[in-house]
C-alpha cells in the first residue's frame, strides 16, 4: 500500500464528554485506524473506538505462573538433587520453607512481566510519532482531548473526514504530517 | 421502641418465617437426639468435645457478626448499610449463647485435661497453668466476656432502634465513636476466650498468633454468612428493589481480604512453630500431621484457602451474588473444618491416636445451628430490613424512607 | 487555615475546590520547572549532603577495617546493623501500602501523596540494604547470596530466612520501583511537554518514552498499574513478614513467637505512616500544597498510625501473656530482663513512646492539630526504632549460659552509619521533590469534577 502523504487529521476538544461522544460518532462512522488522547484515562473511551479488553492481565499470569513454577523447581532442584544438605533433620523437599521464596518468584515473574508487558503492547519506548508535530498536541498532556483518524483507514479522504471532524465541534482540526 | 409487625416498614419477607420453623425443627431434634444418646451411650464426653465444637463455631458468626457491625459504622461504605440489619440480628441472639454457654461448663471435667488433678500434680508448670484456669475462674471469666459483649449489642441494637425512629444525627455519631474502643474490646476479649476454650485443651502448648487466626475466621465466617443471606433476602422485596451489584461486589472483597488473612497468620504459625522444632510446641502439628488429620490438613489448604482464593479473584464472580453465595456457604462449612481440626485430635487421651471422628461431631453442630439460625431470623423480622435514618439510606436505596 | 468540608460527608476534601485541569497540572509542574531554588532546600539538601559524606566515611573505614569498628561482639552480634535495617525497611512498607492497598480500595485522598510517599519507600529501602550487606563482613562478596552456578559447587541454603530475606528485599525493590516509574510516565510526558528549556525537555522525553496518552496507552497501562498494585500488596506484608522470621525462625527467646509476622507487618506500617507524616507535614507548608495535601490526608494517616499502633501493643501483650501463661524458663527470664534488666530504662522509653503517647491520637484534636501530628510521628519513629534495639539487643546480651552473657554499646561509627542513613535518605529526597512532580498529576486530573464523563453521554 501506498504511504499516504500525511499521517492524519487531529480534532481537538475541551471536555471529556465531548471526546467521548466524538470518539463514538467516528467509530459509528465505520473509522477504525482512530485514535483518542487525554490527559488522564477515561475508560468509557477506550471502550468507543473500540479497544474493549487488555491483554495485560494474562501477560501477568504467565509471569507469576512461570515465576512461581519455576521458583519452586529451582529450590527443589538445588536442595533435594544438586546439594543435598541435612539440616537439622529436616526434609531434603522442606516445603513450609520453600513456600516464601516460590512466593516472591511468583510476585517478581508477575511484576516484571506486567511493567514490560505493558510497554510492548504500547509500543514504547517509541523515540518518534507523528502526532507530536501537531504544535497544539502539547496540551494533550495538560487539559485538552485530541481525537485522531488516521489517513491509512480505508474510509479517510482528506477533505470528507475534516467536514467530518469540523461537524463535532472541535476547538479546531489540524493536519498530523509524517 | 418495638414494632407490631403489620406496621412494620421495608419487613421481612413470609419465606423467613418457613425458615425459622425449620430451623427450630432440625436444632431440637438433631440437640435431644444427641443428649438422648450420650446418656445411652454413656459418652458424655464425645457429647461435650462435639458441643464445643459446635459452639465456637456458631458463637464465631455471632461475633464476627459483632465485629463487622463495629467495622462498617467506623469506616462507612455502602455495603455496610445493606447487611446492617443482619448483623445486629446476629448480634441480639448473644444472650441466647450465654445461656448456651451453660452446658460448657458441666462439661468441663470431660474435656479439659486442667481439670484432672492426678494430672497436674506432678507437673510444676501445669499446676501454674490450673490455676489460672480453673474451673471458678474459667466461668467469671466467661461471664465477663458476654457482659462485654451482650451490652454492646445491646447499646448498638437499641440506638440503632432509636435512630429508625427519630433519626437524629447524635446517633450515628454515637455508634462511630462506641466502635472504635469496641472493636479493641472485642479483639482482647475474643483473645482470652480462645485460651480459655480452645487453647487450653492443650494446656503446655501456646501461640501468640493462635487468637488473630480466630479472629481473622469469625470475620471471614461473618462476611460469608452475610453474603449467603443478603442472596437470600435480596429474591424478595423489599431487599431485591435495594441489593446491588457493587454491595455483593464490596462483600467478596473482603472475604478475599480476610480468607488471606487467614491463610497467612495460619501459614505463619505452621512454619515458625515446624522450623522451630520444640518439642513444647511441635507436638500440636504432630498430633494433625502425623496422623489421619493430614487429609483434614489438605482439605483446609484446598477449601479454605485455594478454592475460595481462585475463585473470590474473579471480578465477575463477586458480583455476582447467587455464586457469590455459593462461595459464602463454602467458606461457612469449612470454618466447621478448621475448628474440628483444632479441637477434636486434641481431646481427651484415648483420642491422640487415629483420626476419631463421631456422629455427633456433625449432629450436635447442626443441632446448635438450627437453634442459632431460628433465633436470628426472628430476630430479624423484629425490624425493617433496612436502617431508616442511615446516612447511607438516599444514596443506596434512591429516595427517603417510606415509613409506614 | 482555611478547611472546608464536603457537605454531604462532613469531611475535609481530598482536593480544594477550585482547581482545574490547568491550575493542578501548572502547580505541581511548577515546582519542578519554573520555581527558582529555595534557600531552604539549599540548606537541607547541604546538610543532608554532608550527612552523607560523613556515612561515606564511616563506610570506607569500615570497609579498611573490618566489622570490628562496630560495638558488635559475641553475643551481640546483631546490633545497629540491624537494628537499623528493620527499622529503615518498615518506614518504606506505607509508600506502598499508601500506592497499592489505598489503589484497590478505591481510595481516592491517596493520589496526591502516593508519589512521595512511594520515593520515600525506594530511598528507605536503599538506607535499609546497605546495612545487611555492610554486616556481611565481606561486602564485596554480596553476590554469593545468589543462586548462580559457581566454581566453589555450593548453593543457598533455602531453609535459612536469611535467604528469603534476600529475594525479599530483592523483589521488594524491584517492584517498587517499577510502580514508582511506572506511576510516573504520564507525568513525565507532562513534564517533556512543558519544559522550557531543552536539557529538562530532552531528559524528561527519555524518561516518558514517547507516551502520547492515547486510549490504547490508557487502556494497557491502568490495567498494568492496578495489577501491580494487586501485587505489591502481597509483597510488602511479605517483606515484613520476612523481616520477622529472620527471628521468629530461630528458637532464641524473645524472638521465637508465632505473633511476630502480623506484628512486625503493623510495626512497619506504623513507622511508615509516621514518617509520611513527618515529610507531608513540612512540604505542605514549604511548597503552600495545603489544597491538595488536605486535613483530611493527615487525619487519615493519624488515623492508620492509631490502628497499626494498637496492633503492636497487642503483640507486646501477648508475648508477656504467653511468658506467664506458659511459665517457660527462658521466655519467662526474657520478659523479665527487658523490664529489670541492664536495657530496662530503654524499654520503659520504648514503651512510653510507642504506647503510651501515640493513645494521644484517640481525640479528634490531636489529630486535627498539624504541630501535635508531627511530634507525635517523631515520637512514634523513636519508639519504633527502640522496639527493634530492645528485640534484637535484649534478646542476645542474655544467651542461654549464663557464661555467655554480654553488653552491647555501640561506638561512634555504629552512630555516624546510622546518622548518615538519615542524611542520605534526606538528601535523596529533596534531590526527587526538585527534580520530579511529588504530586501525581494526572491522578490528581481524574479527582477533579470537571473530570466526570456527563451522565448523558454514559
Amino acid at each position: 500500500m501506498k504511504r499516504p502523504p500525511i499521517f492524519g487529521l487531529m480534532a481537538e476538544f475541551e471536555s471529556p464528554t465531548e471526546l467521548l461522544l466524538a470518539s463514538r460518532k467516528a467509530y459509528a462512522e465505520g473509522y477504525r485506524r482512530l485514535d483518542a488522547y487525554s490527559p488522564f484515562p477515561i475508560e468509557e473511551v477506550g471502550e468507543a473506538i473500540g479497544h474493549h479488553h487488555s491483554r495485560v492481565p494474562l501477560v501477568v499470569l504467565v509471569g507469576g505462573l512461570l515465576g512461581g513454577i519455576g521458583g519452586y523447581l529451582m529450590q527443589y532442584w538445588i536442595s533435594a538433587l544438586n546439594y543435598p544438605i541435612n539440616v537439622g533433620g529436616r526434609p531434603l523437599n522442606s516445603w513450609p520453607a520453600f513456600i516464601v521464596v516460590t512466593f516472591e518468584m511468583t510476585i517478581l515473574g508477575g511484576a516484571l512481566f506486567a511493567v514490560f508487558g505493558m510497554l510492548a503492547l504500547n509500543r514504547l519506548p517509541m523515540p518518534y510519532h507523528p502526532v507530536f508535530n501537531v504544535e497544539r498536541f502539547a496540551f494533550a498532556s495538560k487539559d485538552r482531548f485530541f481525537l485522531c483518524i488516521q489517513a491509512n483507514d480505508p474510509r479517510f479522504d482528506r477533505a470528507q473526514t475534516e467536514k467530518f471532524l469540523q461537524s463535532l465541534n472541535p476547538k479546531q482540526v489540524s493536519e498530523v504530517p509524517h | 421502641m418495638s414494632y407490631a409487625p403489620v406496621t412494620l416498614p421495608y419487613p421481612a419477607p413470609p419465606a423467613l418465617a418457613r425458615i425459622q420453623r425449620r430451623s427450630l425443627v432440625i436444632g431440637v431434634v438433631f440437640l435431644a437426639g444427641a443428649v438422648i444418646a450420650a446418656i445411652v451411650e454413656h459418652s458424655p464426653a464425645q457429647f461435650f468435645r462435639s458441643y464445643l465444637l459446635g459452639y465456637v463455631w456458631w458463637v464465631g458468626i455471632t461475633l464476627g457478626c459483632l465485629a463487622v457491625l463495629m467495622m462498617q459504622h467506623l469506616a462507612g461504605g455502602l455495603w455496610g448499610f445493606v447487611i446492617r440489619r443482619p448483623l445486629e440480628a446476629a448480634a441480639r441472639i448473644l444472650p441466647l449463647l450465654a445461656v448456651m454457654f451453660v452446658p460448657l461448663i458441666f462439661g468441663i471435667p470431660y474435656i479439659y485435661l486442667w481439670d484432672h488433678r492426678e494430672l497436674v500434680l506432678h507437673d510444676a508448670k501445669l499446676q501454674h497453668q490450673a490455676q489460672y484456669l480453673a474451673a471458678p475462674w474459667f466461668i467469671a471469666r466467661g461471664a465477663l466476656y458476654f457482659l462485654a459483649w451482650i451490652l454492646m449489642a445491646y447499646l448498638l441494637n437499641r440506638w440503632s432502634a432509636a435512630q429508625d425512629a427519630s433519626g437524629d444525627p447524635v446517633l450515628r455519631r454515637r455508634m462511630q465513636t462506641f466502635s472504635g474502643p469496641g472493636l479493641v474490646i472485642y479483639a482482647l476479649t475474643v483473645t482470652f476466650a480462645s485460651f480459655d476454650w480452645l487453647m487450653s485443651l492443650d494446656p503446655q502448648w501456646g501461640s501468640t498468633v493462635y487468637p488473630l487466626i480466630l479472629i481473622a475466621g469469625q470475620m471471614l465466617a461473618a462476611l460469608s454468612f452475610c453474603a449467603a443471606i443478603l442472596f437470600l433476602l435480596a429474591q424478595h422485596k423489599p431487599m431485591s428493589d435495594i441489593v446491588q451489584e457493587k454491595h455483593v461486589h464490596s462483600l467478596g472483597k473482603m472475604m478475599l481480604a480476610f480468607v488471606m488473612l487467614w491463610a497467612y497468620t495460619s501459614y505463619s504459625q505452621l512454619v515458625i512453630i515446624w522450623a522451630g522444632n520444640l518439642p513444647g510446641e511441635i507436638s500440636w502439628y504432630l498430633r494433625r500431621l502425623n496422623t489421619g488429620w493430614k487429609y483434614v490438613a489438605l482439605a483446609l489448604v484446598v477449601f479454605h484457602f485455594a478454592v475460595p482464593f481462585a475463585l473470590l479473584l474473579s471480578r465477575d464472580l463477586k458480583r455476582n451474588a447467587r455464586r457469590l453465595a455459593r462461595v459464602a456457604m463454602l467458606l461457612v462449612l469449612v470454618r466447621y473444618l478448621d475448628l474440628l481440626f483444632w479441637i477434636a485430635p486434641n481431646s481427651l487421651p484415648g483420642f491422640e491416636h487415629g483420626m476419631p471422628f463421631h456422629w455427633m461431631d456433625i449432629a450436635v453442630p447442626a443441632g446448635i445451628g438450627g437453634i442459632w439460625m431460628a433465633a436470628f431470623v426472628w430476630a430479624l423480622r423484629q425490624r425493617p430490613l433496612v436502617p431508616l435514618h442511615d446516612q447511607r439510606f438516599e444514596e443506596v436505596v434512591g429516595h427517603a424512607p417510606e415509613t409506614a | 487555615m482555611s478547611n472546608p468540608q464536603d457537605t454531604r460527608t462532613g469531611k475535609a476534601p481530598v482536593l480544594a475546590p477550585g482547581h482545574t485541569f490547568a491550575t493542578v497540572t501548572d502547580k505541581i509542574s511548577a515546582i519542578v520547572l519554573s520555581r527558582r531554588t529555595t534557600l531552604g532546600w539549599v540548606v537541607g539538601f547541604g546538610v543532608g549532603l554532608l550527612l552523607t559524606m560523613l556515612l561515606l566515611a564511616a563506610v570506607s573505614y569500615l570497609l579498611v577495617k573490618g566489622v570490628g569498628i562496630w560495638g558488635i561482639d559475641i553475643p551481640v552480634a546483631w546490633g545497629f546493623a540491624i537494628v537499623n535495617f528493620v527499622w529503615w525497611i518498615g518506614i518504606g512498607h506505607a509508600g506502598t501500602l499508601i500506592s497499592a492497598i489505598l489503589l484497590l480500595l478505591n481510595q481516592p485522598w491517596r493520589n496526591s501523596i502516593n508519589r512521595f510517599a512511594e520515593a520515600m519507600t525506594l530511598f528507605a529501602v536503599m538506607c535499609a540494604g546497605m546495612f545487611p550487606l555492610l554486616h556481611l563482613g565481606r561486602p564485596w562478596l554480596f553476590y554469593w547470596l545468589f543462586p548462580y552456578p559457581n566454581t566453589m559447587q555450593v548453593w543457598p541454603q533455602f531453609r535459612s530466612p536469611l535467604v528469603w530475606d534476600v529475594f525479599a528485599v530483592s523483589t521488594y525493590f524491584t517492584v517498587s520501583f517499577l510502580f514508582w516509574f511506572v506511576g510516573l510516565i504520564p507525568d513525565l510526558g507532562t513534564l517533556r511537554d512543558r519544559a522550557h528549556s531543552r536539557l529538562a525537555r530532552g531528559a524528561y522525553g527519555f524518561l516518558a518514552m514517547g507516551w502520547r496518552g492515547s486510549a490504547r496507552h490508557w487502556k494497557n497501562y491502568e490495567s498494568a498499574y492496578l495489577l501491580l498494585a494487586g501485587l505489591a500488596t502481597p509483597l510488602v506484608v511479605s517483606v515484613h513478614t520476612v523481616v520477622s522470621f529472620d527471628f521468629a525462625i530461630s528458637i532464641v527467646p524473645g524472638w521465637h513467637t508465632t505473633i511476630f509476622p502480623p506484628y512486625f507487618v503493623a510495626g512497619a506500617i506504623y513507622s511508615g505512616f509516621a514518617m509520611v507524616l513527618v515529610i507531608a507535614i513540612p512540604i505542605r507548608k514549604f511548597y503552600s500544597l495545603g489544597d491538595m495535601i488536605t486535613m483530611r490526608h493527615l487525619e487519615n494517616c493519624a488515623k492508620i498510625m492509631l490502628v497499626t499502633g494498637l496492633i503492636v501493643a497487642y503483640g507486646y501483650l501477648m508475648e508477656h501473656f504467653m511468658a506467664w501463661y506458659r511459665s517457660d524458663e527462658f521466655d519467662a527470664f526474657m520478659v523479665h530482663n527487658r523490664m529489670h534488666g541492664p536495657y530496662a530504662p530503654l524499654y520503659w522509653a520504648l514503651i512510653v513512646t510507642n504506647i503510651l503517647v501515640p493513645q494521644a491520637l484517640w481525640s479528634r484534636r490531636v489529630r486535627q492539630n498539624v504541630g501535635a501530628l508531627f511530634g507525635v510521628s517523631i515520637i512514634v519513629l523513636i519508639g519504633m526504632w527502640l522496639e527493634r534495639f530492645i528485640i534484637v539487643v535484649t534478646s542476645l546480651h542474655r544467651d542461654f549460659l549464663t557464661s555467655s552473657w554480654g553488653m552491647y554499646y555501640p561506638t561512634k561509627w555504629d552512630w555516624f552509619t546510622f546518622v548518615g542513613t538519615i542524611g542520605f535518605f534526606a538528601m535523596a529526597m529533596y534531590l526527587f521533590i526538585r527534580f520530579l512532580p511529588m504530586i501525581s498529576i494526572f491522578e490528581m486530573r481524574t479527582l477533579l469534577p470537571e473530570a466526570e464523563v456527563e451522565a448523558e453521554a454514559k
